[in-house]
């Protein structure tokens, strides 16, 4: 080779690696199609169906099960207003999909396809994001609550079903540095909020400051804001209390079980009420497959598919039918499956709108700030 | 024959030139320029933006371009307190990275030539690993479980003080950019200390120039471009960094970064993220046209 065109050889490898990337990309679904079967395109969460679901669906339906994962709503719509095409069914939160559904770019269900559609508890049917369940059927929740070392709250004796633990400085003082909360504007807001007495929803300017202020009361006491490494960090001993999800809470709780750290991890929903957000199938628009999608649905609504979920990451389950497939530690455990009585003060966030989305952002920098 | 040279020349420079100069026009220019758009515009009730003219079915309401971003901003003093902070952390970082670079830079320079390579491949050879696991195997060094948290805690109270907790505070964030950024200063400071001509260090010692002398008369002076290309490298890169506050800092370590992180991804408001990044290119494009004036002027004094 003329040493002239050394210089040039890191581009074209680099050139060479992306075709082949291409070409790496494209296989999957050209083989599918070679062997002549279909391809459900599935825009999920990560982690969020079980494989031995899958596997079964696929067996059931002579066709291929293809997933694409995102890690939090904002990502997937952001990845949808880029012009992402092409998934036959996508798993949003309730804000998301109400987002979704008044852009139009949702296709009406067909429920003549969706036999075992009975299956879903009233309670989590025809909520304010999709009256009549005209798109979505709902596929499964999480509560946003408290985790904490119970070795440690009963040596301290704190009290671990209110949300006074991550508020109150007389309580603070003791696990000072040891608690974390949720790294999201809205969330933190919302316990807030909720502990204040007000809803999760609460708009009013007066009430904001008064969240803010004891937000701000608290945050002395707080090691930090954390969405990503509180599930390790209780699971360790490092952390005593976390504001965090009910999966991520089980999720903490089976690795302190399973390294045997000599404490356990518990999660219980404050009495003052939490957030609940509700996941659930929707079928965009620019999905092609939509009788094998609509099959999927009924495919996950039937009792034992829904269960498996529950049974891998212990998230909330709508399917009333599910629950006899739920190993009993789970079905019997009051923070993922509350009783009527804490149900009653789950709420489930509502978008704001684009000025108090602003108003908040600013507020949030200034607690962040102080 | 002679008219052809000019002609050949302004190919090969077209040629050369070409091809980064649409780079920066396409990836650099035309975006800046979007970003400017957007920022005059109202933020879409979904996120994203809202459409310029009202569509056929709404009242005139929010559409067109606006201001009021820009008025948002100067609104208060709470966001330049953010950059204030995030350029203080910024000067930090730089500082520190010089510290331990400069050092560092020098052995690599005057050492002999046949581990010259080998040491920088050493000092690039953290790159080979993700940068976010990098930052999280911070987040287990400073934990407070760790050897380092317990040795340090261990002395603080053979000194009767209260323990300290390293992960999720200042210092942890100072640690975590430093930790990232030394490799883009001591670069630059290698590619100039290995330029300088031995033989000067040998005239100055001929002279009469101990140690201490030889250094600040002969070789710093001759580096500060170095220094300047260095530094600049590590600066800018911290003010955008959110990943390190994110993952090791505490409660009270928000810097600009995350803010304009959080516009586009959590608050949905695009044409205050614009805002928000308008204005930290503009105090960029000012402290490296300051730097450059500096490392000018260093240039001209002896």
């Amino acid at each position: 080779m003329s040493p002239r065109l050394l210089p040039a050889l890191p581009s074209l490898a680099l050139l060479a690696w992306l075709a082949l990337a291409a070409a790496g990309c494209a296989r999957p679904d050209a083989e599918a199609a070679a062997a002549g079967g279909r391809v459900l395109h599935l825009f999920n969460w990560n982690n969020y169906i079980a494989p031995q679901t899958v596997e079964r669906f696929e067996a059931s339906c002579g066709c291929r099960l293809a997933q694409d994962y995102y890690a939090d709503n904002e990502e997937m719509l952001a990845k949808l207003a880029a012009g992402a095409a092409g998934y036959d069914l996508i798993v949003p939160t309730g804000n998301a999909m109400d987002t979704l559904i008044r852009q139009g770019a949702l296709q009406p269900l067909d429920k003549t396809l969706l036999p075992h559609l009975a299956n879903i508890d009233p309670a989590y049917l025809d909520t304010p994001f999709d009256p009549g369940n005209r798109y979505s059927v709902p596929y499964a929740y999480t509560v946003t609550l408290l985790g904490y070392n119970r070795e440690k709250m009963r040596e301290l004796g704190l009290p671990t079903d209110t949300w006074a633990l991550i508020f109150e400085p007389r309580h603070l003082e003791r696990i000072k540095g040891r608690v974390t909360v949720l790294d999201s504007q809205r969330e933190l807001l919302a316990a807030a909020l909720k502990y204040l007495g007000y809803s999760a929803n609460d708009a009013d300017a007066a009430h904001w400051r008064e969240a803010a202020e004891l937000i701000v009361r608290a945050k002395p006491y707080w090691a930090a804001f954390n969405s990503a490494s509180y599930i390790k960090e209780l699971a360790v001993g490092n952390l005593w209390v976390a504001h965090g999800y009910s999966n991520d809470m089980f999720q903490a709780a089976l690795d302190a079980r399973r390294t045997g750290r000599g404490f356990a991890i518990d999660y219980s929903i404050p009495r003052e009420g939490a957030v609940l957000a509700l996941d659930s199938m929707v079928l965009p628009r620019s999905g092609g497959q939509t009788g094998l999608a609509h099959r999927f649905i009924d495919f996950m609504l039937e009792g034992e598919n829904a269960a498996e979920l529950t049974n891998l990451i212990g998230s909330g389950n709508p399917n009333v039918e599910a629950k006899r497939h739920i190993r009993p530690e789970i079905a019997s455990n009051e923070a993922i499956f509350p009783d009527a009585g804490a149900r009653a003060g789950l709420e489930t966030l509502r978008d704001f709108d684009r000025s108090q989305r602003r108003l908040l952002s600013r507020m949030w920098t200034e607690v962040k700030l102080r | 024959m002679t008219r052809d040279t000019p002609r050949s020349t302004r190919a090969a420079r077209l040629l050369t030139g070409g091809p980064p100069l649409l780079f920066l026009l396409v990836f650099f220019v035309i975006p800046s320029l979007i970003m400017v758009l957007t920022s005059f515009r109202f933020p879409g009730e979904f996120g994203g933006l809202a459409p310029v003219t009202a569509p056929a079915d709404q009242a005139a309401g929010e559409y067109g371009f606006t201001t009021e971003a820009y008025a948002f901003f100067f609104s208060d003093t709470l966001y330049a307190r953010v950059f204030l902070k995030s350029f203080g952390v910024a000067l930090a970082t730089t500082l520190a990275c010089l510290l331990m670079a400069y050092p560092l830079a020098l052995l690599i320079a005057r050492s002999e030539k046949r581990f010259r390579n080998l040491m920088v491949l050493l000092v690039i050879l953290p790159f080979a690993s993700n940068f976010l696991i990098r930052v999280y195997a911070w987040a287990i060094i400073l934990g407070p479980q760790s050897a380092l948290s317990r040795v340090a805690n261990t002395l603080l109270a053979l000194l009767g003080m209260e323990p300290a907790t390293l992960l999720f505070s200042p210092f942890a964030v100072l640690v975590g950019m430093v930790y990232v950024h030394l490799p883009f200063m001591i670069l630059p400071l290698y590619t100039n200390l290995e330029k300088h001509d031995p033989a000067l260090l040998d005239a100055a010692q001929d002279l009469g120039a101990r140690g201490w002398q030889r250094f600040w008369r002969v070789t710093w002076p001759l580096s500060l471009p170095g220094v300047f290309s260095g530094s600049a490298l590590v600066f800018i890169p911290v003010l955008g960094m959110f990943a390190v506050p994110d993952i090791l800092g505490g409660t009270r370590d928000i810097l600009i970064g995350n803010l304009i992180k959080d516009q586009f991804l959590g608050t949905r408001d695009w044409p205050f993220g614009s805002v928000l990044s308008i204005m930290l290119t503009l105090a960029v494009l000012s402290v490296a046209s300051l730097t450059a004036w500096f490392a000018r002027a260093a240039g001209r004094t002896p």
